[in-house]
């Protein structure tokens, strides 16, 4: 039977069909569904060990350690302004989409740490199990970083441990500060250092300074493995 | 262009009423250029001497489902952007069974009853007072209901996630099962037509 002679019904149905067999090859992507083991994560959670403290962060960046990713969850405007070195950066909205490699080392920060805990779940979410935010984010970088303060009545054992610490401001353009000249500095924080970045390769290696002061050059403290 | 425009920001709330509007009065009109704005046409269903409501039914959910596909294909629409209502297994078979038997005594559906009101109807007009009344009635009792309301939930699932199966493999097996239901129904309606 000819096209031209066929009932319209038919017609339709011939073009359904054909519409059909090619959706077989079709791939519409409803975006990735996940299932999210939420008591492994609430574990996680608890425990403290989804974040690095900045300190850490700093020891890796002087010692040019390079088995992380450290991702700036800011605008382009933030992070053109300042950024932490080695940092590259990308806006919440383009996280699902942006390529990490599998078993990759995954920093997240943020200004304060919300949103970087927000995307942590997203990148948890993604099948990523190396994931960490920056304790405190990048206000908690600038206090203990940038310009951290050695109280007025230290004793001399801290006055020695904030040598190293203040080695580390100066290391990335910050300025250690004493108590007073904390207290009598205007609200919100010093000027920051203009950025030197790309960094951490190319930053003179220096031996890790603070190391007596936690346990800072080590991994981020494991998570248990799974099973125990 | 990407879609779903409202998702997307296209436009806001207030405009998103006015298309609301003009999809609903597009709907309505569909609906009564089917013959559905008559509760004889309707209830003929389900005496199976006139399968149009399953014809049209099943035409409009191949086509949204071959549009949705495509579109979600070429890249055109967001389909983790299209919601789902979620599935809550039990309440809802209860729910079409009351709603199927209100359908064959009314004659109408919620949809239909408004474009019969639209067109004059007097049983659809007391149809549309008994869904507000049955409203009422649901959000009375919906306290004492709440627990089997709210059971079975199985969240925002897809035939093809339930199942198991890839997307396209469901969207052709669903379009075969609607031809051959087209074939089928014309039989029956042959069928009955020619016993009475």
């Amino acid at each position: 039977m000819r096209w031209s002679a066929l009932p319209l019904n038919r017609k339709l149905a011939a073009v359904a069909l054909v519409l059909g067999a090619g959706a077989l090859f079709s791939q519409p992507h409803r975006g990735p569904v996940v299932k999210l083991d939420t008591r492994e994560l609430a574990m996680i959670v608890e425990q403290q060990v989804d974040h690095v403290t900045p300190a850490e962060l700093a020891a890796w960046i002087v010692e040019g350690r390079a088995d992380y990713r450290l991702l700036d969850l800011r605008s382009e405007s933030e992070f053109a302004s300042y950024h932490i070195p080695t940092a590259e950066n990308v806006p919440v909205s383009a996280l699902p989409d942006f390529p990490l490699q599998p078993g990759e080392k995954v920093i997240l920060y943020s200004e304060g740490g919300i949103h970087a805990a927000q995307a942590w779940m997203l990148v948890r979410a993604q099948g990523h199990a190396a994931v960490y935010t920056v304790l405190g984010g990048l206000d908690g970088w600038k206090e203990e970083v940038l310009f951290p303060v050695i109280p007025a009545d230290a004793t001399a054992q801290q006055r020695a441990r904030f040598e190293q610490v203040a080695a580390i401001a100066t290391f990335f353009g910050g300025q250690p500060r004493t108590a007073e000249v904390a207290a009598t500095a205007a609200p919100g924080s010093p000027a920051l250092p203009t950025v030197t970045t790309p960094a951490a390769p190319e930053l003179p290696s220096m031996a890790p300074p603070v190391a007596g002061r936690t346990a800072p050059a080590a991994a981020p403290k494991k998570k248990k493995k799974e099973g125990c | 262009m990407m879609t779903p425009l409202y998702k997307y920001g296209f436009f806001g709330d207030e405009l998103s009423l006015v298309v609301a509007f003009v999809l609903g009065i597009g709907f309505g009109f569909c609906l009564e250029r089917a013959g559905f704005g008559s509760a004889r046409k309707l209830a003929a269903q389900f005496y199976l001497y006139d399968m149009s409501v399953f014809k049209v039914m099943f035409t409009a959910i191949v086509t949204a489902m071959l549009g949705v596909t495509y579109l979600g294909w070429i890249g055109w629409l967001d389909l983790s952007q299209v919601y789902l209502v979620p599935t809550f297994l039990g309440p809802q078979i209860l729910g079409g069974l009351v709603l199927g038997v209100g359908f064959v005594v009314g004659g109408y559906c919620p949809g239909t009853s408004a474009a019969a009101v639209a067109t004059g109807r007097v049983d659809g007009m007391v149809y549309a007072l008994g869904i507000f009344a049955g409203t009422f009635a649901y959000a009375e009792v919906y306290p004492s209901i709440k627990a089997f309301v709210n059971s079975n939930e199985m969240g925002q699932v897809t035939l093809p996630e339930v199942l198991g199966l890839p997307w396209g493999v469901i969207v052709f097996v669903v379009v075969v099962v609607a031809v051959v239901g087209f074939w089928g129904a014309g039989k029956v309606e042959r069928w009955i037509g020619s016993r009475s």
